[in-house]
C-alpha cells in the first residue's frame, strides 16, 4: 500500500531580515493510510513549519527543500489547481484556536459548507449542501438545530468540534490537527480526543497530530516522533516513546507530564510542610460562606461562586481545580479583593479585608497575583526592572530599590539579574516572562500568591520548572500559594491540598493523596478519568 | 504617586529615559525631517521682528503696486494693497501656529481628560462625561464658535477657546475607546493587584498606552484648528488686526485674485498649511516609535 504521506529530507528555512533560520532539519516521516501519527516538542521546535509544509502552507519567507509525496504527488510540482484539490480534498487541517479560525460574522453551517461548495465539480443545491452540513454536524455530536449559530454562540469544545467537521467535509485521506485541545479543559478535551480518535479510526483517515503535550498525542496516536530544534530526534510506538525514551528530549516531555498516584511525579517537598505545626497552620486567606454573582446582558443574576468556605494556610500549596467556567478564578480575584463578595467575607490573618485606603494596600502587598498569560500580565512598555520595582513604586518607593530587584529577580532564577533588568518583555521567552511576573510579586515579601493557571501557556519542560520554583518558594520563604488550575497533574505534582471547584462550589476538600487517589465526589472522579494519561513505568 | 525617597534615582531614570528615547527618535529620518521643518517654521515665525520690518504690513506705508507676480524687489508679488506675500505669509505663520497650538493643545488636554476618566471610572461618571460629549458632539462647532466669539471679547484667546472647545469630543471619544481596551490587559489587573492607585494605573499604565493615539489625534486636530481659525477670520470674528494664513486666504477669495489669476497670493498661505500640518504628522509617527516600543523591534 502506498504511504498517504512521504516526507524526505524536509527542511523549512525562513528569510529572515538578520540571518536565515532553519526551522526544519532533514526531516523524514512517512505515514500508511488509517496510521495516527503525534509529533511532539516545545514551542518552536518546527513542528507546526512542518506540519504545513504538507499543504504548503507556510508564508513566502519560507523555502522548503527536500520532497513531499501527498498521496503519490510530489506537493512541489503541483499546478496552483491541483494544490487547490489537494487542500481539504485529500488533506484536511484542524487549526488551533478554534475562536480565531472561524469566521465570526458566519453561521457554522455556511462555513462547514464552505469547502463543499469549493470543492464540487458542479453546483450543489442548497438542499444537497444542507443535508451534508447536518450529516457532518450530526458525525462531531453537534444537534443539528445548532447549524444557524455563530461561532461566539458555541462553547470552546463545540467550536473545536466544528473545526473538525471542516476538516472531515471533503472526505480527505490525512487530516492534519494542530494543537486541536490546547485551550481546552480537561473534561472537553478527552470529549474532543475521543471524537476525533474515533472518527479517524472509523473512516481510515490518517491522522497527524500536532501537540506540546505528549500524554495528549499518546491518549490518540499509535505512534509518536518528537522533533527538538528543528530535528526528528526520535519516532516509534506510543507506548514505547512514553515508557523507554531513548533520547533525553523525549523523558524531559514525557516526565513534565505528571502520572497522578505515582509517587515519582510527585515533586521533592510536596505535602511536606516544613513549618512547625502549630503557629504557622493557621489559616492566612479564608473565605467563608463567599458568594459572588453577575449580571448579564438581559439583567438576569448568573451566580459564579456559591457559598464558599476556603482556608489557604500559612506554609501550604493549595491547588483549586475544576472545569472552566466552574467560578475558580472569579473566587481567586475575590480573595485578591479585587472583587468585593455579594455575600459572605474574606479574612486575611483574622481580620475582614480592607476595602479601601492605606490598609488595602498593605493588604496588597501580603497576597500577591501572578497571571495565567505572562505575555499580558506585563506592560511591554516597561523593562523588566520597571515592571519589578512597580510594587516598590507602588508602596512607596523603597531605598534599596535596586537590590530588592536584584534580590527578587534572583529569587525567581533570572540569573544573572543585571542581564535581564534592562530587558523588554519582548526579548523575553514564555517562561522568563512568568518569572518576572513572580519576582515581581516576590518583592513585595507577599505571604500568600495567588497563582492563576501559572503554567497553563507554558512549554512543557519550562512547565517543571516554575512549578519547581513555587515550591522551593514556599520552602525557603515560606511563600503560601493558592494555584488556580485545570490540570489534575499540576495538583498531584506539587499542592499539598486540593479543592475541587464545580459550578461555583466547592465539593471535595483535602490532601492531594487522598483527594486524587481516593476521591470521595462522583464529579472529583469524573475529571480524574478525563485525565491523558499514558501507562508510564506502572505497566 | 507620594514623593519618591530617592530623588537622584528617579531622575537619573528619568534622563536615561529620555536620551534613548532621543536615540529611538534620531533614527527615524522622517521624524527628524518633520522636526527640522517645525523649527525652522517656529524659528523664523519668533524671529519675525527682527528679522524682517513690520511697516511691510502697514496699508498707508507700503509702495509696491497691487497685485503683481513675483519679482526682485517682491519674492512671491503683493497682495490686493500692495504688501509683500512673503512678508504677510512670514507674520501669518505666527498667528496660525499660535492659534493652532495652543487650540490643539486645549482640545487634546480636555479630550484626554475626559475620555480617561470616563473609561477608567465607569458609573455615573462616566454617564455624565459622555452626555457632556455627547452634546458638545452633536452641537455645530461653527455656531457655537461664532456664538462664543461675539459673547467673549474678540481676540487670539476667544478664537483659540472657540476651536478648543468644539474640537474636543473626538478626542475624548477616541481616548475612552482605547482606555477601555488598555485596561482589560492582564497587567492593568496585575498592577492593581499590587495595591496601586488610579492614579497609578492611570499614569503608568494607561496613560503610556494611550498617549501614541493622542499624539496622533492632535496632529490632526493642529490641522484642522489651523483651518477653523481661517474659517472664523473669514467669516470677521477673528482679530482683524492680526494677519493668519487663514485671514490671507480669505482676503485672496474677496479681492478676486482667485479669478485674476494670482496663484502668487493663494500659493504660499496654502502649502504653509501643508507643511506645517506635514511635519506634524511626520513628528507624531516618530514620536510613537518612542513612546511603542514593539514598533522598534525590526531595526534592532
Amino acid at each position: 500500500m502506498n504511504p498517504i504521506l512521504r516526507m524526505d529530507g524536509v527542511s523549512v528555512t525562513y528569510r529572515g531580515s538578520v540571518r536565515p533560520r532553519q526551522a526544519v532539519i532533514d526531516a523524514n516521516l512517512t505515514l500508511e493510510p488509517g496510521a495516527t501519527l503525534g509529533l511532539a516538542g516545545e514551542s518552536g521546535c518546527g513542528k507546526t513549519s512542518l506540519a504545513l509544509a504538507v499543504l504548503r502552507l507556510l508564508p513566502r519567507s519560507a523555502d522548503v527543500d527536500g520532497t513531499i509525496l501527498l498521496d503519490g504527488q510530489d506537493i512541489e510540482r503541483l499546478t496552483w489547481g491541483g494544490l487547490r484539490a489537494a487542500r481539504w480534498a485529500s488533506a484536511s487541517v484542524v487549526f488551533q484556536g478554534a475562536m480565531h479560525a472561524l469566521n465570526p460574522v458566519r453561521t457554522i453551517a455556511d462555513q462547514i459548507a464552505e469547502p463543499i461548495r469549493l470543492h464540487s465539480s458542479e453546483r450543489l443545491s442548497a438542499a444537497v449542501s444542507r443535508a451534508r452540513v447536518v450529516e457532518l454536524l450530526e458525525r462531531v455530536e453537534i444537534p443539528a438545530r445548532r447549524r444557524d449559530a455563530y461561532p461566539h454562540e458555541l462553547s470552546g469544545g463545540q467550536r473545536q468540534r466544528v473545526m473538525i467537521a471542516m476538516a472531515l467535509a471533503c472526505e480527505p485521506r490525512l487530516i492534519i490537527a494542530d494543537e486541536p485541545t490546547t485551550a481546552l479543559d480537561v473534561v472537553v478535551q478527552s470529549q474532543v480526543l475521543s471524537l476525533l480518535r474515533r472518527l479517524v479510526a472509523e473512516r481510515g483517515i490518517a491522522l497527524l497530530m500536532i501537540s506540546h503535550d505528549l500524554s495528549v498525542l499518546a491518549a490518540s496516536c499509535r505512534r509518536l516522533a518528537v522533533m527538538y530544534r528543528g530535528r526528528l530526534v526520535e519516532e516509534g510506538p506510543a507506548h514505547r516513546l512514553a515508557s523507554a525514551p531513548e533520547h533525553e528530549h523525549t523523558g524531559e516531555l514525557a516526565a513534565a507530564f505528571p502520572t497522578i498516584g505515582d509517587t515519582a511525579s510527585r515533586y521533592q517537598g510536596a505535602g511536606e510542610p516544613v513549618g512547625a505545626a502549630g503557629s504557622t497552620r493557621r489559616p492566612l486567606l479564608s473565605a467563608e460562606g463567599v458568594s459572588v454573582e453577575f449580571t448579564d446582558r438581559h439583567r438576569n443574576r448568573v451566580p459564579a461562586v456559591r457559598e464558599v468556605d476556603l482556608d489557604v494556610t500559612g506554609d501550604e500549596i493549595l491547588a483549586l481545580v475544576g472545569q472552566s467556567g466552574s467560578g475558580k478564578t472569579t473566587l481567586a480575584r475575590t480573595l485578591l479583593g479585587l472583587r468585593r463578595p455579594d455575600t459572605g467575607v474574606v479574612h486575611y490573618d483574622g481580620r475582614p479585608i480592607p476595602t479601601s485606603g492605606r490598609r488595602l494596600r498593605d493588604f496588597r502587598g501580603n497576597v500577591q497575583l501572578v497571571l495565567q498569560d505572562p505575555t499580558g500580565a506585563l506592560n511591554p512598555r516597561h523593562t523588566v526592572y520597571e515592571a519589578v520595582a512597580e510594587g516598590l513604586r507602588v508602596h512607596g518607593g523603597a531605598a534599596d530599590e535596586a537590590a530588592r530587584v536584584h534580590e527578587a529577580l534572583e529569587a525567581a532564577e533570572l540569573r544573572p539579574a543585571e542581564e535581564f533588568a534592562g530587558r523588554f518583555p519582548h526579548e523575553l521567552s514564555g517562561g522568563q516572562r512568568q518569572r518576572v511576573v513572580i519576582a515581581g510579586a516576590l518583592v513585595l515579601c507577599p505571604r500568600v500568591l495567588v497563582a492563576d493557571e501559572p503554567v497553563a501557556s507554558l512549554d512543557a519542560t519550562v512547565r517543571g520548572e516554575i512549578l519547581a520554583l513555587l515550591l522551593r518558594l514556599r520552602r525557603e520563604r515560606g511563600v503560601s500559594s493558592l494555584v488556580i488550575t485545570h490540570d489534575l497533574g499540576l495538583a498531584w505534582n506539587i499542592a499539598d491540598r486540593v479543592a475541587v471547584m464545580r459550578a461555583g462550589a466547592i465539593v471535595e476538600t483535602g490532601p492531594v493523596e487522598r483527594v486524587l487517589i481516593d476521591p470521595e465526589h462522583e464529579y472529583t472522579t469524573e475529571l480524574l478519568a478525563a485525565v491523558p494519561s499514558f501507562e508510564r513505568s506502572v505497566s | 504617586m507620594s514623593a519618591p525617597p530617592n530623588p537622584t534615582g528617579v531622575t537619573g531614570r528619568r534622563v536615561a529615559a529620555l536620551a534613548e528615547g532621543w536615540r529611538v527618535y534620531r533614527a527615524d529620518r522622517g521624524g527628524l525631517f518633520g522636526l527640522a521643518v517645525l523649527l525652522l517654521v517656529v524659528g523664523l515665525a519668533l524671529l519675525a521682528p527682527v528679522l524682517t520690518r513690520s511697516e511691510g504690513l502697514d496699508v498707508t506705508r507700503v509702495r509696491g503696486e497691487p497685485l503683481r507676480p513675483p519679482s526682485a524687489t517682491n519674492w512671491l508679488g503683493t497682495d490686493e494693497s500692495g504688501r509683500s506675500v512673503l512678508l504677510l505669509t512670514w507674520w501669518g505663520a505666527r498667528m496660525s501656529l499660535l492659534v493652532g497650538l495652543s487650540a490643539a493643545a486645549l482640545s487634546m488636554v480636555i479630550g484626554t481628560v475626559v475620555g480617561l476618566l470616563a473609561a477608567h471610572f465607569g458609573g455615573w461618571v462616566a454617564t455624565l462625561l459622555l452626555r457632556v460629549t455627547d452634546f458638545f458632539l452633536v452641537l455645530p462647532a461653527l455656531v457655537l464658535a461664532i456664538a462664543l466669539s461675539t459673547v467673549l471679547s474678540r481676540g487670539v484667546f476667544t478664537i483659540v477657546l472657540a476651536i478648543g472647545v468644539t474640537s474636543w469630543p473626538q478626542t475624548a471619544r477616541l481616548v475612552r475607546a482605547q482606555t477601555l481596551t488598555v485596561e482589560t490587559r492582564p497587567y492593568i489587573e496585575r498592577a492593581r493587584a499590587l495595591g496601586g492607585g488610579h492614579r497609578h494605573l492611570l499614569g503608568k499604565h494607561v496613560l503610556p498606552a494611550v498617549l501614541p493615539l493622542v499624539f496622533a489625534t492632535t496632529t490632526l486636530t493642529v490641522a484642522s484648528a489651523i483651518i477653523a481659525e481661517s474659517t472664523l477670520s473669514f467669516l470677521g470674528l477673528g482679530d482683524p488686526s492680526m494677519i493668519s494664513w487663514g485671514s490671507m486666504l480669505k482676503s485672496a477669495m474677496d479681492t478676486g485674485a482667485v479669478t485674476a489669476g494670482a496663484w502668487w497670493y493663494l500659493l504660499p498661505p496654502g502649502l504653509g498649511i501643508a507643511i506645517v500640518v506635514l511635519s506634524f504628522t511626520l513628528c507624531g509617527r516618530a514620536l510613537e516609535t518612542v513612546l511603542n516600543p514593539r514598533l522598534r523591534g525590526t531595526r534592532r
